[in-house]
């Protein structure tokens, strides 16, 4: 048996021939065409795919978490209910809560181990030491992710562990008080710290997230990969 | 016959070996290696959103006593402040995560010089030792 049958064929010709439509106008085939044929290190393993596969729960946590945002409600009074109906009500709901805290999970575990892999690599050498630096601030931006998404299902758990984690903003020395208030929006968790934290998780951090990756991506692409140990 | 095998068997593996040697292209090479990876992460994580789903909490109620728990990865924080009661708290809460953020972020630096390795992989051990002693006596206490 072929491996493709011609209706496969013309179908595959007739994206080709939408996609040249597309470049022809937009041309991103020729500039990428040096990029896509580079050599790369003969060493290179599948250990290297690690920090792809972190990227990959990036998206899947952009992607889940659009889809949430439609029926998430980031109030005091709505919170809860919506994270109800979102699992209840909502035509599979649970499951794109369940990707989304998975990937959160996964995200985080690949992070590390891609972390672990560069490091053992030695690959934040010169001239390399920027995109480690940029790294860790991804990974730095991941955690803050985690903590304010934590306390948007707004029930016993996220109410209690968040009151524990800011409480930690006001043991800095002398500001203390005043940055935890500023992270509370209060003197106590209230509705406003739950619109804070729903805005840092949905906008400033993953805006400033994809800033650092498109760094991250674009020093690997003038740097090359590194090479093996 | 058995040095014709023996023959082939060499054979084979010089052309594994000229395979291995020669260089590799991101496309096809590296992509098609990242493409699978891609496969894979996802399916691992459609398989474990199938089967563990996130239940829904208890609504807030403040008469109710609640031990809180945070997610896993703030598990070696929430460990540490327990060490540093009362004035010293912030030694716990701030001191340490921030030093420790700053050693993974000067870690290029760190590696410079004689023994630099040495002093980089110590660095590196001391952080990833942290995070996984703590988390496991965090993990540890609350059973």
């Amino acid at each position: 048996m072929p491996l493709f049958s011609a209706s496969d064929i013309y179908f595959f010709c007739t994206m080709g021939k939408i996609f040249d439509w597309i470049d022809s106008r937009f041309g991103v085939k020729e500039p990428h065409k040096r990029f896509m044929q580079r050599p790369v290190p003969s060493n290179v393993n599948y250990s290297y795919c690690l920090g792809g596969m972190a990227f990959t729960y990036f998206l899947m946590l952009a992607f889940t978490g659009l889809l949430l945002s439609i029926y998430y409600v980031p109030s005091e009074k709505e919170a809860f209910k919506s994270v109800v109906a979102i699992t209840n009500e909502v035509t599979l709901g649970w499951l794109v809560r369940s990707l989304h805290k998975w990937s959160a999970n996964l995200f985080i575990i690949f992070t590390i181990l891609h972390t672990i892999r560069v490091f053992v690599y030695k690959a934040y050498r010169p001239p390399r030491e920027l995109n480690w630096m940029a790294g860790v601030l991804g990974f730095v931006i991941a955690m803050a992710s985690g903590f304010t998404g934590y306390l948007l299902p707004w029930d016993q758990k996220a109410y209690w562990a968040t009151e524990v984690g800011t409480s930690m903003f006001g043991t800095v020395p002398l500001i203390g008080d005043y940055l935890m208030y500023a992270v509370r929006g209060g003197l106590d968790i209230n509705g406003t710290t739950l619109i804070r934290f729903y805005s840092f998780h949905v906008l400033y951090l993953p805006v400033s997230m994809a800033v650092i990756l498109w760094a991250h991506f674009h020093m690997v692409k003038k740097q090359g990969i590194a090479g093996g140990l | 016959m058995g040095e014709q095998k023996k023959d082939k068997k060499f054979q084979s593996d010089y052309l594994l070996e000229m395979i291995r040697k020669k260089d590799k292209k991101f496309y096809p090479d590296y992509l098609s290696e990242i493409i699978f990876a891609i496969l894979i992460s996802v399916e691992i994580l459609i398989i474990l959103a199938l089967l563990y789903y996130p239940s829904i909490g208890r609504q807030i109620d403040f008469t109710r006593p609640f031990q809180p728990k945070p997610e896993w990865y703030f598990l070696w924080l929430y460990q540490l402040v327990k060490y540093f009661p009362g004035k010293s708290a912030f030694i716990g809460t701030v001191a340490i995560p921030v030093v420790s953020v700053l050693l993974l972020l000067l870690i290029p630096y760190i590696d410079r010089g004689r023994n630099g390795r040495l002093k980089a992989i110590a660095a590196g051990s001391i952080l990833l030792l942290m995070f996984f002693i703590l988390t496991l006596l965090s993990v540890l206490q609350s059973y």
